[in-house]
């Protein structure tokens, strides 16, 4: 019984920790170039959208609907940067007006065009024949969709080029030391234009999967939070892509459980359990805050318009 | 090796690599403005503004409303029919209560993104006051006040004491104690406060003593009166008292207040439980004084409202009574063009959005200035 | 000989306010050329124009006889043109390599870091640099941090090298040494321009001086054909008294601060055991190097910092330690802090403001539930008078629109409005112009013949010997040696550098 159930639950962390992982790792990506990216939770609605849209439009070619989730975000992110870099508009009024925006946005377009509680295919698991069918191991490790074993290798690439290459290095720049960047002659508002396509088009992504990889259906508002749990994430990582995943794994396993406890038949309020993950989030902080002495990467620009020109 | 040579036995770098061409052409130089005039900033405002109702017309076309039902539904009928101006009154009065809140923590530099967990858990307790009969029937609705008044404070009190004794951001710890206010009100609305007669998921209704009475006009109730002691209040204690200065000071620069001896922490939390105080209100006024009982989502959008007419009226009280009236326009349209053109509720948030960004991006021009270099 | 960098009729204006109006200038190559001038001179405006930080408005550059557009930073190290700022433009969380590798920018991060460390050793070898090529440059001192700047410009390839203002934050010692390196690298054929407003430096080090007055370039001399007298007269268009006028009456101690141990905001204790006595009318005046505990200490005396242990003691009053800030500030206690725009103005807030933020508390600006902005207006006014603050056309305006000395000048009105018994003041010069460092010098003593005690934090050992009335060196967090004026600048430049 205790077997079965954890079995159960560990089998579905994996899809539940997929969209915090991407999502906090394209934050991740776009705050290490020193923009604070408030609108985490809107680029996650607008790939939700566009997921089930190129569904319901194309046909079920769940890899298209990938795609289109996460050419959403980075559109979307061309008009916040526009904003932010451009204009110097103050970081947190465009995250959350972005916010609102893409609310209203997804609110109006699903609406209008019909998609909303359309159940769709989706992704569907891979099946790694024999493997799969193993008792425990199999439904833990061997019955993910593509998306799931695709995550590890997309942090192992995001961390190497963050790390090791040279457009990481000039984007670490541009967030630690925007002056010095400036002077080496990396061109701030590329490296920023740039890693927020590219950091919200993995959180557009990390929406996509939520309507076409685990909802299969589209209803408004359906990030429900979680782009805004990732910004957390990232705080709790300290800007480390690895801590990044370990946290995505420690929500996915909180969120994975929240139905099972109902399904095992323990009596919750159902509400009070629909809290856990906020307050998770807020202990999660809280946690981050009061332990000093661990090596932060926080860029020291996070957040500050550049301008050379000021004096 | 070759790329990098070594500075001390290097030949004479060769003669320029140039373009000559680019410079005869001429540049746009951009520059950091020291000083802006007042002028300049109200017309950048009302640029800013205008693109984005042009902005947002331009949406509410595309959904296929015609231009001229949009010039009936925002602007005719409002001015003609006194039944839509009272429905705007209305509309406006939480509004300015809930956009007051917001100035007053953005005064002090801090992003309160909670005022809607504040409004659900004031109207919450209203409601706790209302359904346990406390108190004598003369009093119920100043306690009811009170006690909104109160939880909305209460709500603040975590993430300010956060900010302020470990730092935590005050953005995400407000914001996500709207999920968990939320939470919260639809366990009391689906479990022990549902409605007996109805079985719906709302609270009962309140009696006549626990609803904001009537003024005489039309159906305008003692909300907008509220409102507008709680914006004079507020008017005077921002620009006239003490307070307001140490705010001022708060909002610039709290270490220079700190290294003068002036009360910094005390500020901030002043001025930050106000906040949550008057969101509760606005929540309050919501629920006696429209709805007249607590519904699920009697607070849904007001959050967002609030930060925006804050922004629009760069928070100033008296600013903040002109920019809720025009969002309280928005809300009555939107609901018109909800009824009468389909049009989803979302698209009042997807204007009030495209018109903070648009107002945001019109700031570009107070701060910086555009020169022709030639 | 062609000039390397030759500048002509350069104009730049930032927001209306002309920076730089037809100023022109030319280095050689194989020579140091001093470019001098006073604070907002407009000397690193004319540097930054070289290595195309800023475009100018007007004017031709020719490097090496060419004339050249240098519209950014990529272009200028194309011209090899390099410049160490005088605000080090690195990455602090980045190792000495990776920063060098960031402003080279080879196409491949392995190979690049490779090669650029080869590179960076054969320089240090070459220049007898001593440095950790691994270590974050943010855990650097200034003077290794420096040394990351100049190989920085020297694995570029630059043969026109700018330092600006190179020796501002190092010891005597250092800076010679840093003007030895400068020497070298001249003789290997490169022009070395140095951006400095150091008289001493440009007598001593440079073949050439270009003076820079108000946006200007008003001449270009040899400084051995210039007595100091005359360049002085150039740089600030008119001689400037800068005598010591020892204090007249010194009484009882005023203010003990003993055994006093603090941390920095990292937590590494860098403030332990400092005791210092200061009397009433004098000025005691503290020396070192930055990064001592100086810092420290003017935030605990100003109650922004907690102590660790320790104890301040006012005379008649107690352990200040135990009060709050509003309760020093009560009993006497003004403070010019160094970082002005951290603790002592508040730029978005009005000049009135600014001053009314010292006394509000104290009913003189109306209640509660009053503030009385006649009285504020009043009485700014009134002070900016008084204290000679320029540039402000109304009491409303923006502190932020005050030149560096004015809005320091408008500090001292508000913490000298009412007479102090205790001052604190850290670098109060720090950026002003010879003028207004002599008006707030000015103050200081005229507090100090008042009879307050009055305590002097400097980094500029020539502001400490000018002013003070005795000297104490500030080392790792304690006072190691004291002096009575006046005092042998070498032996307090020594016990800056090494002590017991």
């Amino acid at each position: 019984m205790l077997i079965d159930f954890l079995v159960n639950w560990l089998a579905a962390v994996p899809e539940f920790a997929v969209p915090f992982a991407l999502a906090a790792l394209g934050l991740l990506v776009i705050e290490k170039a020193g923009v604070l990216s408030l609108g985490a939770e809107g680029f996650m609605l607008v790939g939700a959208l566009a997921g089930i849209g190129a569904i319901l439009g194309l046909g079920d070619h769940p890899a298209i609907a990938l795609a289109a989730a996460a050419a959403a975000g980075a559109a979307l992110s061309l008009l916040f940067s526009l904003l932010v870099v451009t204009l110097r508009v103050n970081q947190v009024i465009a995250g959350l007006g972005l916010v609102f925006l893409a609310q209203g946005l997804t609110g109006l377009v699903g609406t209008t065009q019909g998609w909303v509680n359309r159940p769709i295919g989706g992704l569907s698991a891979l099946s790694f024949g024999p493997l799969s069918e193993l008792p425990v191991v199999g439904p833990i490790l061997f019955r993910h969709d593509a998306v799931v074993y695709l995550t590890v290798p997309v942090f192992a690439l995001a961390a190497w080029i963050l790390g090791r290459s040279m457009v990481g290095l000039r984007l670490r720049a541009v967030g630690d030391g925007p002056d010095a960047a400036d002077a080496a002659g990396v061109s701030i508002g590329l490296m920023r234009f740039g890693a927020t396509a590219a950091g919200a088009a993995l959180v557009g992504l990390a929406g996509g999967y939520l309507s076409v990889g685990i909802a299969r259906i589209w209803i408004e508002g359906m990030s429900g939070g979680r782009g805004w749990i990732a910004i957390a994430l990232v705080i709790f990582a300290r800007w480390q892509p690895w801590r990044a995943l370990a946290g995505a794994v420690l929500f996915g396993a909180i969120e994975a459980l929240i139905p099972r406890v109902a399904a095992a038949g323990i009596q919750v309020p159902q509400y009070f359990v629909g809290m856990i993950p906020y307050l998770a989030t807020l202990g999660v902080m809280i946690w981050t805050c009061t332990r000093s002495g661990s090596r932060s990467l926080e860029p020291r620009a996070l957040g500050l318009a550049h301008a050379r020109e000021d004096r | 090796m070759s790329e990098i040579s070594p500075a001390l036995h290097r030949p004479l770098p060769a003669a320029a690599a140039t373009a000559p061409g680019r410079r005869r052409r001429g540049r746009l130089g951009v520059e950091i403005r020291q000083h802006a005039s007042a002028r300049l900033q109200a017309a950048a405002l009302a640029g800013g503004l205008a693109a984005g109702i042009a902005c947002a017309c331009a949406i509410l076309v595309g959904a296929g409303v015609g231009l001229a039902d949009l010039a009936q539904e925002f602007v005719v009928s409002i001015l003609t029919s006194p039944e839509s101006l009272a429905a705007v009154l209305i509309q406006a009065a939480p509004l300015a209560i809930v956009g007051l809140g917001a100035a007053f923590a953005f005064r002090v530099r801090f992003w309160n993104i909670g005022l809607e967990g504040q409004m659900i858990i004031g109207a919450v307790l209203a409601t706790a006051v209302s359904l346990a009969d406390l108190g004598p029937e003369p009093v119920r609705l100043i306690l009811m006040a009170c006690a909104a008044a109160l939880g909305g404070a209460a709500w603040m009190l975590a993430p300010v004491l956060l900010r302020l004794r470990i730092r935590l951001n005050e953005i995400i710890s407000t914001l996500l104690l709207n999920y968990v206010a939320l939470n919260l009100l639809l366990h009391l609305l689906y479990g022990p406060w549902r409605d007996p007669a109805t079985s719906f998921p709302n609270s009962a209704l309140f009696d006549a003593s626990e609803r904001l009475a009537e003024i005489g006009w039309q159906n305008l109730n003692w909300g907008l009166p509220l409102a507008l002691a709680l914006v004079l209040a507020g008017a005077w204690l921002v620009g006239g008292s003490r307070v307001g200065f140490l705010m001022r000071v708060a909002g610039d620069n709290p270490r220079m207040g700190r290294a003068l001896g002036l009360p910094m922490t005390g500020t901030v939390l002043a001025a930050t439980l106000l906040s949550g105080a008057l969101a509760g209100m606005a929540g309050f006024v919501i629920c006696a004084g429209a709805e007249h009982r607590l519904t699920q989502s009697f607070a849904t959008g007001y959050g967002f409202s609030g930060i925006l007419i804050a922004f629009l009226a760069r928070n100033t009280p008296l600013g903040v009574l002109v920019a809720a009236s025009l969002v309280g326009v928005l809300f009555v349209a939107g609901q018109s063009l909800q009824v009468f053109y389909q049009i989803p509720g979302s698209a009042v948030q997807l204007i009030q959005a495209v018109i903070v960004l648009c107002v945001a991006a019109s700031d570009f021009f107070v701060r910086h200035r555009l020169r022709w270099i030639a | 000989m062609r000039a390397a960098l030759d500048m002509t009729a350069v104009s730049k204006a930032f927001d209306g306010f002309r920076a730089l109006s037809e100023a022109s200038f030319a280095a050689y190559p194989g020579e140091v050329h001093a470019l001098l001038g006073e604070n907002g001179a407009g000397k690193s405006t004319l540097m930054n124009v070289a290595v195309g930080l800023y475009r100018p408005d007007a004017g031709q550059i020719r490097v090496h006889g060419t004339e050249v557009v240098i519209d950014g930073p990529r272009t200028a190290k194309r011209l090899g043109i390099g410049m160490v700022h005088q605000h080090y433009k690195l990455v602090k969380a980045f190792t000495a390599l990776e920063n060098i590798l960031l402003s080279q920018g080879p196409p491949s991060y392995g190979a690049g870091l490779r090669a650029v460390e080869e590179a960076v050793r054969r320089h240090c070898e070459a220049l007898g640099f001593a440095l950790d090529l691994d270590r974050p440059v943010g855990l650097l001192s200034v003077a290794e941090q420096q040394r990351v700047e100049i190989l920085k410009v020297l694995v570029e390839g630059a043969r026109i090298l700018v330092l600006d203002e190179p020796t501002a934050v190092l010891t005597d010692r250092e800076a010679e040494q840093m003007l030895l390196t400068m020497r070298r690298l001249a003789e290997e054929g490169c022009a070395v321009v140095l951006v400095t407003h150091k008289l001493g430096e440009v007598k001593r080090h440079a073949d050439r001086v270009t003076v820079m007055r108000g946006g200007r370039t008003v001449a270009s001399a040899d400084p051995d054909a210039l007595s100091l007298p005359e360049l002085t007269a150039l740089v600030v268009g008119a001689s400037v008294e800068r005598e010591r006028m020892p204090a007249k009456r010194i009484g009882d101690p005023l203010l003990r601060i003993a055994a006093l141990a603090g941390t920095r905001a990292d937590g590494l204790q860098v403030l332990s055991d400092a005791t210092i006595v200061v009397r009433a009318g004098e000025i005691y005046g503290i020396a070192g190097v930055g990064g001592n505990g100086q810092t420290e200490l003017a935030e605990i005396l100003m109650g922004v910092r907690a102590p660790c242990a320790g104890s301040i003691e006012l005379d008649g009053a107690g352990d200040l330690c135990r009060m709050t800030t509003r309760a020093r500030r009560g009993l006497g206690l003004a403070a010019i802090p160094a970082d002005r725009s951290a603790y002592a103005l508040a730029g978005g807030l009005s000049v009135a403001e600014n001053y009314a933020a010292g006394a509000v508390l104290s009913g003189r600006f109306g209640s509660w539930f009053r503030l009385d902005r006649r009285a504020v207006r009043a009485a700014t006014a009134e002070a900016v008078r008084a204290f000679d603050v320029q540039g402000v056309r109304a009491p409303r305006q923006k502190a932020s629109l005050l030149s560096g000395g004015n809005a320091q000048k408008l500090v001292v009105a508000r913490e000298f409005a009412d007479p102090p018994r205790v001052v604190l003041a850290h670098s109060p010069s720090r950026g002003l112009d010879v003028r207004a460092s002599g008006a707030v010098h000015q103050r200081l003593r005229a507090a100090r013949d008042a009879g307050a005690a009055i305590l002097l934090i400097s980094e500029d050992l020539d502001e400490v010997l000018l002013l003070s009335d005795r000297v104490g060196v500030m080392s790792r967090g304690r006072i190691v040696a004291e002096f009575d004026t006046p005092a042998d600048r070498n032996a307090v430049g020594a016990a800056m550098v090494h002590h017991v």
